[in-house]
């Protein structure tokens, strides 16, 4: 063992050692961020793994009987609540995603040409998304409202017979009917968060070299082709991380649920999502252990669709 | 005129506390070796603050016991929002406050879990008379195991708050039994205006279920009684003021709630507690209301909302904690802490605050809002079913009765 150590060059043996202690150095660096991530992130997910199987509350296990075994997801998954939640929130995922993609991907398309005025629109585009959530959903309620700023604009329009026509007399209270509860949530959240989308797109798009660009416009491309045949199949890397992000946030929706209808998920539910769930479980109830199950439940549900999202966009890009 | 006349009870009634705090520390010393006035140390103290006035009361009575028992420090640490979630964190800690509010609400979620010391045996051996109490407030911090883990600093029922120009301009009599109060919503439902503002909720219709002799559970909270005649008919009964339009709810008028809507003169009645006085005090101070008691069904019958003051089983100063708990649930420290108007005794032995005499009447009558671990599953599913009927207009309440019979079931059996 020691004889081919020792018929390496002096150079190589040196660089060998510097980059062991390089090495050394950056794994010991990265130790510190990582063991605390591996306590808090990956221990926290083992932990509440664990207490899933318990009734358990803010002292520990409760009761003459706490362990539970697979009961508390029993009865999750036999709750008509939570899966009315999880209806919700694949409702609100399935429109809310795509729409917001779209309106993200269309302001990043704008935005990009040089226009006057570039970074204005820029910053006011992106500006909802930097207010907090609070906030502006404050703001959306009153605007919302039967005597709201919504409600007094399409009276002024004199639009309301439109309206009436599907059936939503001119003080509708949108935010407090089930029927519409849910879709005003999704407006509101596409407007906010559309500006987040712009600027995740606005760097895919600046990454994509302007020889192709060039060589489909010697091919007599027009710009609608442009950017049907080039743009946006080029931009799938930023499609995937933009889905991906979308997904797992619209799965994880709670702000303005609970701003808008309390923790009961007013009206009659409408707004009742996982997330909103577990917070009534371990914040109402105090019942931790029902609050982890959902928990894990949810973790399963976010991966289930993030791997699925990896296999319709995940591959390497192509060129 | 009108403060002398509510004085002079206030004045016997100070006399009156005052000898029967005497007869308590009598007792105390014959039956028990513990001295309060021996006690000292530092109580940490923690609650909610819904106002200023709230704080100015609860200072006042803090400073009453300061006089009374000057070796005792309170280290008053409220919590701004997110109570709940702050005493989660607390209990987890093991390092809970000393003494700290319970809504009754979720009080028994917090029994179930171990978070509270039952108070019974000290009680007894330490001599605090617990008969004074409203049993609707007390029984709301009793345990599964029959014992009580709180005693309610104050305690509210409902009344029914009328707008008194609206009712006079319409010759009306405030109405005392549910025909009446039909016939005056019938009356004062006019051009685009509604009688009542009503909460769609159960922690304001229950009240009307007992009044017709409905209930969620039996008496002892261990089987769902929610199934029958009497509940189903009062319900309908409810719905049906909807339906009519005699009633709407607050955000049907783009209100947060009734009080808000008595307030700006939308609706002439509403069905709230003494939480609205402060409120108008302070928002519509110029609009003239008052309280008539809630109108009699089959019988009379009323909800009772109140907040404990409660050590915790990890507490770290018990016996200090029990010093202040005694006083500002005994008759000398409610009597500073409800005279500002901010609250409602829920002892019988200290006298309703001017104005505020319906309401304290209620509490002799009223029932806990108060029942099992995971309650608030059943009132959500209560709610929800509720808000659906009325969407639709309709006054049927079998599907609000099987939703709520399948919350219950569940959380009797988990």
């Amino acid at each position: 063992m020691a004889a081919p150590a020792a018929s390496v060059p002096a150079s190589r043996r040196t660089l060998g050692r510097d980059r062991r202690q390089e090495a050394l150095a950056g794994y010991g660096l990265v130790a510190v961020p990582m063991l605390l991530f591996l306590v808090f992130q990956i221990g926290s997910i083992f932990f509440a793994i664990y207490i899933s199987l318990w009734k358990w509350g803010p002292l520990g296990p409760t009761g003459l009987n706490p362990f539970r075994g697979i009961r508390n997801y029993q009865t999750i998954l036999s709750d008509p609540i939570f899966w009315k939640a999880i209806t919700n929130i694949l409702y609100y995922a399935v429109i809310w995603v795509p729409l917001t993609m779209a309106i993200g991907l269309f302001l990043a398309v704008i935005v990009n040409q040089k226009i006057r005025g570039q970074t204005f629109f820029r910053a006011s585009f992106y500006f909802p998304a930097i207010a907090s959530s609070a906030a502006i959903t404050t703001l959306f309620i009153f605007i919302m409202g039967p005597e709201g700023l919504f409600n007094g604009v399409r009276q002024a329009l004199g639009v309301n017979p439109i309206f009436s026509l599907f059936g939503f007399p001119s003080n509708y209270n949108w935010l407090g009917e089930s029927r519409t509860a849910m879709n005003s949530i999704i407006i509101l959240n596409a407007w906010t968060t559309s500006g987040t989308f712009m600027l995740f797109y606005l760097a895919s798009l600046q990454s994509i070299s302007h020889e192709v660009y060039e060589a489909a416009a010697i091919d007599g491309a027009n710009a609608w082709q442009t950017f049907w045949r080039v743009t946006f199949p080029l931009l799938r890397p930023g499609h995937y991380f933009v889905a991906t992000v979308a997904v797992i946030g619209a799965l994880q929706l709670f702000d303005q649920a609970i701003f808008v209808g309390g923790s009961g998920g007013e009206p009659n539910n409408a707004l009742t999502t996982p997330v909103l769930f577990l917070y009534r479980a371990a914040i109402s109830d105090f019942n931790f252990g029902y609050a982890a199950a959902v928990g894990v439940i949810l973790l399963v549900l976010i991966m289930a669709a993030t791997l699925i999202q990896r296999r319709l966009f995940g591959q390497a890009p192509s060129w | 005129m009108r403060s002398l006349r509510f004085g002079l009870p206030i004045v016997v009634l100070l006399v009156l506390s005052a000898c029967a705090g005497n007869n308590g520390t009598g007792g105390q010393s014959g039956g028990s070796s513990f001295d309060p006035s021996s006690i000292s140390g530092t109580v940490v103290f923690t609650g909610w603050q819904a106002s200023k006035d709230e704080g100015v009361a609860l200072q006042a009575a803090l400073d009453g016991f300061k006089a009374k028992y000057p070796k005792i420090k309170v280290d008053y640490q409220p919590i701004a929002t997110d109570y709940a979630t702050a005493m989660a964190a607390k209990f987890s800690a093991h390092q809970p406050p000393d003494l700290f509010y319970v809504d009754s609400f979720v009080s028994h979620d917090w029994i179930e879990q171990g978070l509270l010391a039952p108070l019974d045996d000290l009680a007894s051996s330490r001599g605090f008379d617990t008969g004074q109490f409203y049993p609707g407030f007390l029984n709301a911090f009793k345990g599964s195991d029959g014992k009580i883990y709180g005693f309610p600093k104050d305690g509210n029922a409902l009344g029914m708050a009328y707008n008194s120009d609206t009712l006079s301009a319409a010759g009306i009599q405030p109405p005392t039994t549910w025909d009446e109060l039909v016939a005056a919503g019938q009356k004062l439902t006019t051009g685009g205006k509604h009688a009542f503002c009503l909460s769609s909720t159960l922690d304001r219709e229950l009240a009307f279920i007992y009044q017709n002799g409905g209930s969620l559970f039996n008496d002892d909270l261990t089987k769902s009684a929610v199934d029958s005649d009497a509940t189903k008919q009062a319900i309908t009964w409810y719905l049906d003021l909807f339906k009519n339009g005699y009633g709407v709810r607050p955000k049907d008028l783009g209100d947060d709630w009734c009080g808000t809507s008595l307030g700006k003169g939308k609706v002439a009645m509403i069905f709230e507690g003494g939480w609205l006085d402060p409120f108008m005090k302070s928002t519509y101070p110029n609009v003239k209301y008052a309280w008539a008691p809630l109108p009699k069904g089959k019988q009379e019958a009323n909800l009772g909302f109140t907040v404990s003051y409660s050590i915790g089983k990890d507490s770290k100063n018990k016996d200090a904690a029990w010093v202040l708990l005694t006083y500002l649930t005994g008759p000398d420290g409610m009597k500073i802490w409800t005279q500002g108007g901010v609250a409602n005794p829920s002892r019988k032995d200290v006298s309703a605050p001017a104005g505020k005499e319906v309401l304290v009447k209620g509490a002799e009558i009223a029932h806990p809002w108060s029942f099992i671990p995971g309650f608030s599953k059943i009132n959500d599913a209560f709610n929800n079913a509720m808000t659906a009927a009325i969407e639709a207009k309709s006054d049927d309440p079998t599907k609000i009765v099987n939703d709520t019979k399948t919350a219950i079931d569940q959380a009797l059996n988990s």
